[in-house]
C-alpha cells in the first residue's frame, strides 16, 4: 500500500513536471518577415530546438525592422517583451540601458567567428549572438561595363581618376552610373564617402573621426569630400536618389534602367540569385577606388548584421540561450549560406555552392576581398544622438544630392560630432 | 453691477435641488469617462510635463530643472528650424486649403453639371489615410517616372523636371501641396454646407441689383460665410501645428531638415537618437503644447469677438 502510494506520488510529480514543461513557450521577435529564406531558416531552427527539448515551444513573431524596434522600445521599457529578439549593432541603447543579458557563459562561442563576437563585446561582456555578416562591396553589371568598353585591372581596383572617368563615360553613354537611394534608410548614400574616408585616414584615424576626435575640417577629410563632390557633379547619384527606397534600388540596378554599379553590403548578393533578373544582368564585384593619397586603400567596411539578444527580464534565459545555440551550429551556418545566400557569423569551413552562378560570384567576391583589411562596423552603427542625425541628413543625403557645399558639410558635422 | 446674493428662500431651493440630485447615479455614469480621461489624457500630459525637468533613461532619472528648456531655446537650432517650417506650413496651409475648398464649393454651388460626381471626387482624398496619401504623392513626385515630371516632359518643359522632395527649396512646398490636396475636399464640404444654408432672398436681392457673379461672391457670399471660413482656418492652423504622419512618410523631415516639423523632431529625439532619454523630447512636447494652447486661446478670442452677422 505504502509502495503504491510512493509510485503514485512519483508518477504524480512526473506528470506535474511534464505538464509544467509543456507550459513553456519561448517568445522570439524577429525582423525580416519578408525574407522567405530567413523565415524558413529560423523556423527550422525553432523546430529542431523543440525536437531536442520536448515540452518547450518556440513562438517567433515576425516584423519589419521599424515596427519591431518600436514594439521593443515600448515593451522593454515596461519590463516586458519577448525572451529573445533580433538586434543590430546600431541599437546599442538596449545594452547601455540594461535590457540585454550578457551571454558570455550562456553561448557556445567556439562556433562563432571571433571578430563577430568582438562586435558585440562591450567592457568584456558579450550581448548578442551574431548571425549574419557582410562586407561593403562595389557591385557592377558586367554587361554594362562591357558596353562601356572598360576592363578592370587584375586587382579589381581603379584609381580615383579612372573611377571618375568611368562615371563620366557612363553618364555620356546614357547609363546611370549608380543605383542608390536614401529614401528609407540613413546609410546607403553615405557608403561611398565612408569608404573613401576609411581609405584616406586609415583604420585608427577613421575610428577617431567617428568618435569625434578628429575634425571634419581636417584637410584629409576635406580632400575626400572634394572627391565625392566631383563624383556628384559628374552625375554619380541618380536624380531620384533622395526618395528612392532600398527596395527600389535593386531593380534600378538589375533591370530598369539597369545602372552600371551598386554600392551595397554583400547581403545584396542573395537577391539576383533568387529573383527574376534580365538575362543581360551579370553580377560583378570591384573595389571602391584607390585614393591617390590613401593611407589604406585595401581597407573596407565589414559588419555584423542580423543578431539575437536575450531579454534581461526573460525567465528562461538558459533555455532561450540553447535556442540561440541551435541557430549557431556549423550545420545551420552552412545551411544559412546555401539557402539564404548570405555570409554567416558561424565557423563553417569552406562551403561549395550548388548554384553555378553563385559559385562564380563567390569566386569573384573572394578575389575582390583578397588582402582586404577590414574596419568592423558602419558609421550608422557607431554614432548616436545629434551626430547620428547629422550624418544621416548630410553625408547620407545632402552631400550626394549636391544640396550642400563642402565647407558647410564640414562645419555642420563638426557642430554635431566633433568633441575633442 | 454686482450680482445679488440669493434670498433665504432661494437658498432653500438650491439646497433642495442639491439634495434631490442623484449623485450616486451621476457618479456611476461619469466614472468610466472620468477614469478614461484621467488615465489616457490627464496623466500622460502631467507626466510629460514633469518628465521635461529630468533626464530620463530606463536606468533612472536625474532632476535637471529647466536645463532641457534652456537647451531647446538657446542651443537647439534644429528645433528652431522645425518651428520655422511648422509655422510656414501653419500659415500657408490653411490659406491654400480653405481657399481651394471655397473655390471648389463655389463651383459646385454654381450648379455645374455632374456636381455630385465632382463633390465625390474632390472629397475622396479626405477618406484616404495620410500614410496612403504620402505614398501616392511620393510616386507623383518621383523624378524618373512620376506623373508630375512626366507631364512636364510631355509638354516640353523637361528642364523643369526635378526631384521635388529631394530639393531643399521645393520639398516643403511639395509636402504642403500634397497635404492641401488631401484636405481641400473637407473644407469644400463644410463651405458647401454653409453656402446651402444662406438665405435665398439675400442672394436673389443681389441678383435683382444686377450684381455680377464675382461681385455677388465677393461682396455677398464670402462675408456671409466668413465665420465658417474663419473657423476652418483656425482648425486647419491647429492641425498644421501638429503635423507628423504625412511628413514622416514622405521625407522624414529631410533633406537637410527642410521639412522637419516640431512633431517629427520630437519623435526623432524620443526614438531615433539611440539614447532612450525621454526628458528632452518631453520638454519639446511641453513647450510646443504651450505654444499651441496660447495660439488657440488667441484665435478663439479673435473669433468670439467678431460681430454676429444678422440677416
Amino acid at each position: 500500500m505504502r509502495g503504491t502510494a510512493s509510485v503514485l506520488a512519483v508518477a504524480g510529480a512526473l506528470t506535474a513536471g511534464a505538464a509544467h514543461a509543456e507550459d513553456i513557450t519561448l517568445t522570439v521577435w524577429s525582423h525580416e518577415a519578408d525574407s522567405k529564406s530567413k523565415v524558413a531558416w529560423r523556423e527550422l531552427a525553432a523546430r529542431n530546438f523543440e525536437e531536442a527539448h520536448p515540452g518547450v515551444k518556440v513562438k517567433i513573431t515576425w516584423y519589419q525592422k521599424e515596427p519591431l524596434f518600436s514594439a521593443l522600445n515600448t515593451a522593454l521599457r515596461a519590463g516586458q517583451g519577448p525572451d529573445a529578439f533580433y538586434i543590430e549593432r546600431d541599437r546599442v541603447e538596449y545594452i547601455t540601458n540594461g535590457f540585454v543579458t550578457p551571454l558570455n557563459d550562456l553561448i557556445n562561442w567556439s562556433s562563432i567567428k571571433p571578430w563577430t563576437k568582438d562586435v558585440w563585446t562591450i567592457d568584456g561582456k558579450t550581448y548578442a549572438v551574431p548571425q549574419e555578416v557582410w562586407t561593403l562591396e562595389n557591385f557592377f553589371n558586367e554587361t554594362r561595363m562591357a558596353e562601356l568598353g572598360i576592363t578592370l585591372p587584375d586587382n579589381k581596383q581603379l584609381s580615383q581618376t579612372e573611377y571618375l572617368e568611368l562615371v563620366k563615360k557612363s553618364v555620356a553613354a546614357g547609363i546611370s552610373p549608380l543605383a542608390a537611394g536614401a529614401g528609407d534608410r540613413p546609410y546607403p548614400g553615405a557608403y561611398m564617402t565612408q569608404e573613401l574616408l576609411l581609405k584616406r585616414l586609415g583604420v585608427d584615424d577613421y575610428r577617431a573621426l567617428l568618435d569625434g576626435k578628429i575634425s571634419y575640417t581636417d584637410p584629409r577629410v576635406i580632400e575626400v569630400l572634394g572627391y565625392v563632390h566631383q563624383l556628384v557633379e559628374a552625375g554619380f547619384y541618380p536624380k531620384s536618389f533622395t526618395t528612392m527606397t532600398l527596395a527600389e534600388t535593386w531593380p534600378y540596378f538589375e533591370a530598369n534602367p539597369a545602372a552600371l554599379m551598386l554600392i551595397m553590403g554583400s547581403f545584396y548578393a542573395g537577391h539576383p540569385f533568387t529573383s527574376d533578373v534580365p538575362d543581360s544582368f551579370k553580377l560583378g564585384v570591384m573595389k571602391i577606388p584607390a585614393l591617390d593619397n590613401g593611407v589604406c586603400n585595401e581597407c573596407k567596411t565589414a559588419a555584423v548584421g542580423a543578431s539575437f539578444a536575450i531579454n534581461s527580464n526573460s525567465e528562461h534565459k538558459e533555455l532561450v540561450a540553447d535556442f540561440l545555440n541551435e541557430m549557431a551550429t556549423p550545420e545551420m551556418g552552412a545551411r544559412w549560406v546555401k539557402t539564404v545566400l548570405l555570409g554567416t557569423a558561424v565557423e563553417t569551413g569552406p562551403i561549395e555552392s550548388d548554384n553555378p552562378k553563385m559559385k562564380a560570384y563567390l569566386d569573384e567576391y573572394n578575389e575582390a576581398n583578397q588582402g582586404a583589411k577590414y574596419f568592423i562596423g558602419a558609421p550608422h552603427q557607431y554614432l548616436t544622438g545629434s551626430c547620428k542625425e547629422a550624418w544621416a541628413q548630410i553625408i547620407n543625403v545632402a552631400l550626394p544630392a549636391n544640396l550642400i557645399s563642402i565647407e558647410d558639410t564640414a562645419a555642420r558635422l563638426d557642430q554635431a560630432c566633433y568633441r575633442p | 453691477m454686482p450680482a445679488e446674493a440669493p434670498e433665504p428662500r432661494q437658498w432653500r431651493q438650491i439646497l433642495d435641488r442639491v439634495a434631490s440630485t442623484p449623485w450616486i447615479e451621476f457618479s456611476v455614469f461619469l466614472f468610466p469617462a472620468v477614469l478614461f480621461y484621467m488615465v489616457f489624457t490627464a496623466y500622460p500630459v502631467a507626466r510629460t510635463f514633469i518628465n521635461s525637468f529630468f533626464v530620463i533613461t530606463p536606468l533612472g532619472s536625474e532632476y535637471i530643472g529647466f536645463e532641457n528648456y534652456r537647451e531647446i531655446i538657446f542651443e537647439d537650432w534644429v528645433f528652431w528650424k522645425a518651428v520655422g517650417n511648422t509655422l510656414i506650413w501653419s500659415i500657408v496651409g490653411p490659406i491654400v486649403d480653405v481657399g481651394l475648398g471655397l473655390i471648389l464649393a463655389l463651383v459646385i454651388y454654381s450648379g455645374v453639371r455632374l456636381g455630385a460626381f465632382y463633390r465625390f471626387v474632390w472629397f475622396a482624398p479626405v477618406l484616404i489615410s495620410n500614410v496612403v496619401a504620402g505614398i501616392l504623392w511620393l510616386w507623383i513626385y518621383n523624378y524618373d517616372w512620376g506623373v508630375l515630371n512626366s507631364a512636364l516632359r510631355a509638354v516640353g518643359l523637361g528642364d523643369w523636371a526635378m526631384s521635388w522632395l529631394g530639393n531643399t527649396s521645393t520639398a516643403l512646398g511639395a509636402v504642403i501641396a500634397a497635404h492641401s490636396w488631401k484636405w481641400a475636399g473637407f473644407d469644400m464640404v463644410v463651405c458647401l454646407a454653409a453656402l446651402y444654408a444662406l438665405p435665398r432672398e439675400v442672394l436673389d436681392a443681389s441678383e435683382l441689383d444686377n450684381c455680377g457673379w464675382f461681385a455677388k461672391t465677393y461682396f455677398v457670399i464670402i462675408p456671409m460665410i466668413k465665420r465658417t471660413l474663419l473657423n476652418l482656418t483656425i482648425l486647419a492652423f491647429i492641425g498644421r501645428m501638429k503635423i507628423f504622419d504625412l511628413v514622416w512618410v514622405m521625407t522624414t523631415g529631410g533633406p537637410l531638415w527642410s521639412t522637419e516639423t516640431v512633431s517629427t523632431y520630437v519623435y526623432k529625439r524620443a526614438f531615433n537618437w539611440s539614447t532612450f532619454d525621454l526628458g528632452y523630447p518631453s520638454a519639446l512636447g511641453s513647450l510646443w503644447s504651450l505654444v499651441i494652447i496660447v495660439v488657440v486661446i488667441l484665435l478663439t478670442r479673435i473669433v468670439s469677438s467678431k460681430e454676429r452677422l444678422e440677416y
